[in-house]
């Protein structure tokens, strides 16, 4: 039966998906242990994660695969843990695209939409436009085999997609493709997502796919979700050290905070301290320990002997790196390495030597513990 | 054979169905059944009717004559007769299908094969009006099974191999298959597997008077000679008719049907052998028991002894049947004092005693 | 498992499987096991099982390595090379499992005998086939089938890409096929393996005619039944001989556990194998070539026998034996031995594969107890496969029951274990994700099965089928306790010829059983446009 908890405050509009409580056992080990989290309705919603981490195991309970030993998967309103995989209406994309070798592409985009006994003629249409809308109108003869990796992961999707299905659920489906092609069908998806305001479930373990795709983000390690929401609060307000450091570079300095005032704190990091905002759902107390976050984007970098507003931290440049679109600096202050990026890096000459890391409070993050 | 009950196409397609039906749940719905159409002209007074199912372990070739001569004799009767040459595989069926018998008369086989049958209480005793022209030695005294042919066993060699390497000299004593000049040239039907090598088995206890001892010491040493022991005893004659080896002890009446098909072969009959008692019995539960008690009584006849002496080259145990041509009779060749029931009852134990001896 | 609560479909196919395995399988052999009673008892101290088995596990250790060996050649052959005359080797694949008994293994007495007429007639030898040796070397022949169908069966469901992977990385073709090939094919090669060992263990024919001296279990329960007309010990052979398979499988399942084998991923390639080097190839073709020689000088001499008056002592051309063969109760054989084998075979492929799938892809409990149970009856002898369909369902409240559909139930079951090998050797090759992509499109697992599965298994099915009929056709000791004279078939028939001496109409018996079979496999191939092969391999 249904917790309470799980169906109380089910606004069905706003949230498509409900995990509440689940967890799954293979043998000792808990793959997931107790997550819970809420998919908004016509997201893109992905789970995040290094491997090993439970995401697949968890995409794989909301398609019905595995049973979950505890908990309540709740989509759309109804709960559906004793509902059979087939009669989810949660069409899946799998990693290795798992098309039918024996039937064509055709064959194979239609192969759900015989399944639900759709008529004949509104079977080739939707057929038809589903293979335009992944561009692959001209290749409905072929068979898997003689298609690209592209082309294949396309078909996957199509055949998914093209049963209208109330969820769709995505296996790391870009992982056997080059970065190229990796980077065309990420927009792709995007816009496709876009477009049919559909519900997306997507397991990944790339942190740039999961920020550039996502409306929603779920990071896991271990079996537990670490931390959901939009991905700039993943990104610059991470709640553990962990989640900071696996979703992008990050400057994380261990400090005391010394003072908590107003929604203010003041942390002392080894002979200096810094005043920054408290998160709303943080509690620090006095001569805790906490970690300062800060990406590397949200410093600036001067010369020595500039005038600069907010904290500036005098330092040497270590080593920099030229990426293109910035300029990474490795920047020595009181023995620690900073990381520090610089944008356009075109626009001035590159820094060396004696500097000033300019650090604005208002862009530092307290993560506790 | 009056076997008309073939798988017709329509018949294919019912039985396929039955079969998925009985697969499917395990047997509840009535399948098609390919009943023979009955196409006996009834119209005759014959005196005895019924239909009677035969597990017959005659020759092929005996079969289809001799019970079309019963038919002749009682055309009331239908006979279904299923032939299988081998009377320990039919013993096997009457006692697997003792719960709902399917024979009504076991015919064929020495009677070592009946008589554990009666024994069990599976047979239908009847001492039938012509069993009194038989000897009692070849009947069981209750009427359990009768004998009614008997078999004789002797020597087949093979000329060529024979006159070449052994010079002509066929054996004129059993013991005389102990000399070395034998070795390797010697096969056996096997004790083990077949009614003829247990009789030859037991001939040799016999012939030492029961001194096992003395038989077994005979036994170990034949084995010494023998190259092969042949799990049936016509696939031992066959091996002789090619060449393969000289000679074997099996029986006179196979030995001269190989002859006379004109294979290389010759027959003798050793001093002091055993012989065998063909016999006939009826299943207990017989539905049919008037046409069983028909077929026994015809069987004892001397027009059915003649016929099968011509069919089989076999003896018949009526003093009144001559046997076939080149044939023994049973009273002109010299025969050990083959204690029947002694061999019967003691089959396993010297089986095994046997085994042992020679460590097979 | 919940998916089965889920899905009454499912639920319903498992029960069915369950009941139908318990009834045809397990009642009838619980039936024969309890027979001897305290038998066993005097049968163990008896001590003369000491030397047969013995000399049972000598034959299966040896003969099992060499026509699984044998086997592996034949199905490397005609899966990676591209060597000629594939069609004609195929039916080489299968011919001895058309064997009749008694009259293919007389056959090689005739040829190899101590007056054989290779060995003695044209090389003047009078070694002898008899005993071990002899044993050795039929059953290799004679057995080599099973091994070849099921391992070609995984060969050509291997994956090109995983062979290119390895040629990339820098292995040579031997290496290539030591360290991908041969790993990846174990599933075949179990299967291969515990399928030909249990079927050696479980030959009755070819012991008994060549064996000699030689006593193996099987020649001693049937000389218990046939001479002695003691069912008791005989059964307790059999018991004794089931245990051996027991033991036999649970070294397989400790062998293979928990591996992966799946070469079938859900990603297409149209990449082609790497080739096999041409002295490779013709190697193989030289192989497989003699192998044919002998198989078919073998049946060759069925044929002139078939066709000489009295062979070899008259070898004046006739046609007699075979115008007596269709005459009445011998056409009626013919006709029966076709139906039932054909009707056998189709049920028993696709209960074989149901069960496989259900095994396979279940995670209920006591799968591995269900599994045994569709493996042991390879280790039945026919025999008492046949006794034990004799005594459980010969009960009066089942007279009914026509005596055809017992036999060709006899038939489904006691030959379901090739194709259930088959099946699941085939199974654990192919991605789970196959299912659940057909699952997560809306196909219930029994749909997703009939619709994805099975056209992914057609090798499989195949398997299941062609050794069914095979056997079907040729089995003498499952029938012979329950043929009745409307439903005798060709190898009693044979059996009566035999016994009669009637060589010439025996071996015109056996033809016609032999090329029916053929016959009646290629038609069934051309009907299903190939999805049925003769044999398995699918180049």
């Amino acid at each position: 039966m249904p917790s309470p908890s799980a169906l109380q405050s089910l606004d069905a509009g706003a949230v498509h998906l409900r995990l509440a409580h689940v967890t799954k056992r293979f043998g000792d080990t808990a793959a997931v242990d107790d997550i819970s989290f809420d998919v908004p309705r016509g997201s893109f919603a992905t789970l995040l994660g290094p491997s090993g981490c439970g995401k697949t195991t968890t995409l794989r309970m909301i398609a019905g695969f595995y049973d979950p030993d505890a908990g309540d998967i709740v989509l759309g309103g109804r709960r559906i843990n004793e509902l059979p995989a087939h009669r989810r209406g949660t069409a899946m994309v799998f990693q290795d695209y798992a098309l039918f070798p024996h039937m064509t592409v055709r064959g194979n985009v239609s192969y759900g939409l015989r399944l639900a006994k759709v008529a004949k003629d509104e079977l080739a249409r939707r057929v038809n436009e589903t293979l335009d809308f992944v561009g692959l109108g001209k290749l409905g003869d072929r068979w898997p085999n003689q298609l690209s990796g592209g082309q294949q992961q396309r078909v996957a999707v199509a055949r998914a997609l093209v049963l209208r299905p109330e969820i769709l659920l995505l296996d790391e489906p870009l992982s056997n493709l080059d970065a190229k092609l990796r980077v065309q069908l990420r927009w792709e998806l995007r816009t496709l997502q876009q477009q049919l305001k559909m519900t997306f479930v997507y397991v990944t373990h790339d942190q740039d796919e999961a920020l550039s795709l996502s409306d929603w983000i779920a990071v896991m390690n271990a079996g537990k979700v670490e931390q959901h929401g939009a991905p700039w609060e993943i990104y610059y307000r991470p709640k553990t050290a962990f989640l900071a450091d696996f979703v992008g570079a990050v400057n994380l300095v261990p400090g005391t905070v010394r003072e908590v005032r107003g929604g203010q704190a003041t942390v002392q990091f080894g002979e200096r301290s810094v005043t920054v905002p408290v998160p709303a759902d943080t509690s620090l107390r006095e001569g805790g320990e906490v970690k300062l976050c800060v990406r590397p984007e949200a410093l600036g970098l001067a010369p020595r002997g500039a005038t600069t507003d907010g904290a500036a931290l005098p330092g040497t440049v270590a080593r920099k790196a030229f990426l293109g679109d910035l300029m990474r600096y490795w920047v020595t202050i009181d023995g620690r390495e900073w990381i520090v990026d610089q944008p356009d890096p075109g626009a001035s000459t590159p820094l060396d030597g004696e500097v000033l890391v300019q650090v604005r409070p208002e862009r530092v993050h307290v993560i506790a513990g | 054979m009056g076997i008309d009950s073939r798988y017709d196409r329509r018949t294919f397609l019912k039985l396929a169905g039955a079969t998925a039906a009985v697969a499917a749940c395990g047997g509840a719905t009535p399948a098609a059944s390919a009943a023979p159409a009955s196409s006996a002209a009834a119209a005759t007074a014959a005196p005895v009717t019924g239909t009677i199912s035969v597990y017959s372990a005659l020759n092929e070739s005996t079969n289809n004559e001799f019970f079309g001569a019963f038919r002749k004799a009682y055309p009331g009767v239908t006979v279904n007769v299923l032939p299988l040459a081998a009377a320990g595989e039919l013993q096997t069926r009457i006692r697997t299908e003792k719960a709902s018998p399917k024979a009504d008369i076991f015919i064929g086989g020495s009677s070592e094969f009946h008589d554990p049958l009666g024994k069990e209480g599976l047979l239908e005793a009847y001492i039938a009006p012509n069993a009194k022209d038989i000897d009692a030695k070849f009947k069981e005294a209750t009427g359990l099974w009768t004998g009614w042919y008997t078999g004789i066993f002797g020597f087949i060699s093979n000329n060529d191999r024979l006159s070449k390497e052994l010079g002509g000299k066929k054996p004129a004593s059993w013991d005389d298959l102990l000399d070395a000049s034998w070795k390797g040239k010697l096969i056996l039907p096997s004790p083990l597997l077949t009614g003829g090598g247990y009789i030859f088995m037991a001939t040799q206890i016999f012939r030492f008077n029961k001194d096992e001892a003395k038989a077994m010491d005979y036994m170990k040493k034949l084995h010494a000679n023998i190259a092969q022991y042949v799990p049936t005893s016509p696939g031992a004659l066959a091996l002789i008719d090619q060449g393969q080896f000289v000679g074997c002890p099996n029986w006179v009446h196979d030995i001269l049907t190989e002859k006379t098909k004109g294979n290389p072969v010759d027959v003798n009959v050793p001093a002091d052998t055993g012989f065998e008692v063909g016999a006939v019995s009826i299943v207990k539960g017989t539905k049919s028991l008037a046409a069983a008690q028909a077929l026994v009584n015809w069987s004892i006849t001397k027009d059915a002894g003649d016929l099968n002496v011509k069919l089989s080259n076999r003896g018949s145990t009526r003093t009144d049947v001559a046997p076939a041509a080149g044939a023994p009779k049973l009273t002109d060749v010299k025969l050990v004092n083959y204690d029947r029931q002694w061999a019967t009852d003691n089959k396993d134990r010297l089986l095994k005693l046997w085994q042992s001896t020679v460590g097979l | 498992m919940r998916s089965l609560q889920r899905e009454p479909g499912l639920l319903l196919a498992l029960l069915a499987v369950i009941v139908l395995v318990c009834v045809f399988i397990l009642y009838p052999q619980i039936r024969v096991i309890i027979t001897p009673g305290t038998g066993y008892i005097d049968f163990l101290s008896g001590g003369t099982w000491i030397r047969s088995t013995s000399q049972s596990i000598q034959v299966m250790v040896l003969s099992t390595t060499t026509a699984v060996l044998l086997g592996f050649v034949f199905a490397y052959a005609m899966v990676y090379t591209d060597m000629p005359w594939k069609p004609f080797f195929r039916l080489i694949g299968i011919l001895p499992l058309l064997s009749p008994p008694f009259v293919v293994a007389a056959s090689y007495l005739i040829l190899f005998g101590p007056r054989g007429l290779i060995t003695y007639g044209i090389f003047g030898q009078t070694i002898s086939v008899f005993g071990l040796g002899g044993i050795w070397g039929v059953q290799t022949i004679a057995f080599f089938p099973f091994a070849y169908q099921l391992i070609a069966d995984v060969l050509s469901r291997s994956d090109a890409r995983l062979e290119q992977a390895a040629r990339n990385l820098g292995a040579g073709p031997w290496q290539v096929f030591r360290s991908v090939t041969l790993p990846l094919s174990r599933p075949g090669l179990g299967a291969a393996i515990l399928t030909t060992a249990i079927y050696v263990l479980e030959d009755f024919g070819n012991p008994a005619l060549i064996g000699g001296t030689f006593t193996v279990l099987p020649t001693q329960a049937y000389g218990l039944i046939s001479g002695f007309g003691d069912l008791p010990g005989a059964t307790a052979v059999s018991t004794l001989l089931l245990a051996l398979a027991l033991i036999l499988y649970v070294a397989k399942i400790r062998l293979d556990g928990g591996r992966s084998f799946i070469t079938v991923s859900g990603r297409a390639s149209s990449m082609p194998r790497p080739p096999v080097p041409v002295v490779l190839t013709w190697a193989c073709f030289v192989a497989c070539l003699l192998l044919a020689v002998v198989i078919l000088t073998v049946y060759g001499t069925l044929l002139v026998s078939a066709l000489t008056l009295n062979f070899p002592n008259n070898l004046s051309f006739t046609t007699k034996h075979f115008e007596y063969i269709t005459s009445d109760v011998n056409g009626t054989a013919l006709q029966n031995t076709l139906i039932f084998g054909v009707v056998a075979a189709a049920f028993s492929a696709v209960f074989a594969l149901v069960a496989g799938w259900l095994v396979e892809r279940g995670s209920w409990p006591g799968r591995r107890v269900l599994d045994f149970l569709l493996i042991m009856p390879a280790a039945i002898p026919g025999l008492f496969f046949g006794i034990g369909y004799a005594t459980a369902f010969n009960e009066a409240w089942l007279d009914w029951l026509d005596r055809g559909v017992l036999i060709i139930i006899s038939m489904i079951f006691w030959n379901i274990p090739v194709g259930y090998q088959a099946a699941v050797a085939g199974l654990r090759q192919i991605d789970r994700t196959m299912d659940e992509a057909a699952t997560s499109l809306g196909a219930s697992s029994l749909r997703g099965f009939r619709d994805v599965l099975i056209p992914m298994l057609g090798g499989s099915i195949s398997v299941g089928f062609v050794t069914t009929f095979v056997r079907a056709v040729t089995t003498l000791s499952v029938v012979i306790f329950l043929f009745t004279s409307g439903t005798t078939v060709a190898t009693i028939r044979i059996f009566q010829l035999v016994n009669d001496l009637n060589w010439g109409r025996a071996t015109a018996f056996t033809v016609a059983d032999i090329g029916m079979a053929i016959l009646a496999l290629g038609g069934i191939a051309l009907l299903s446009r190939g999805r049925i092969a003769l044999g398995a391999a699918r180049a």
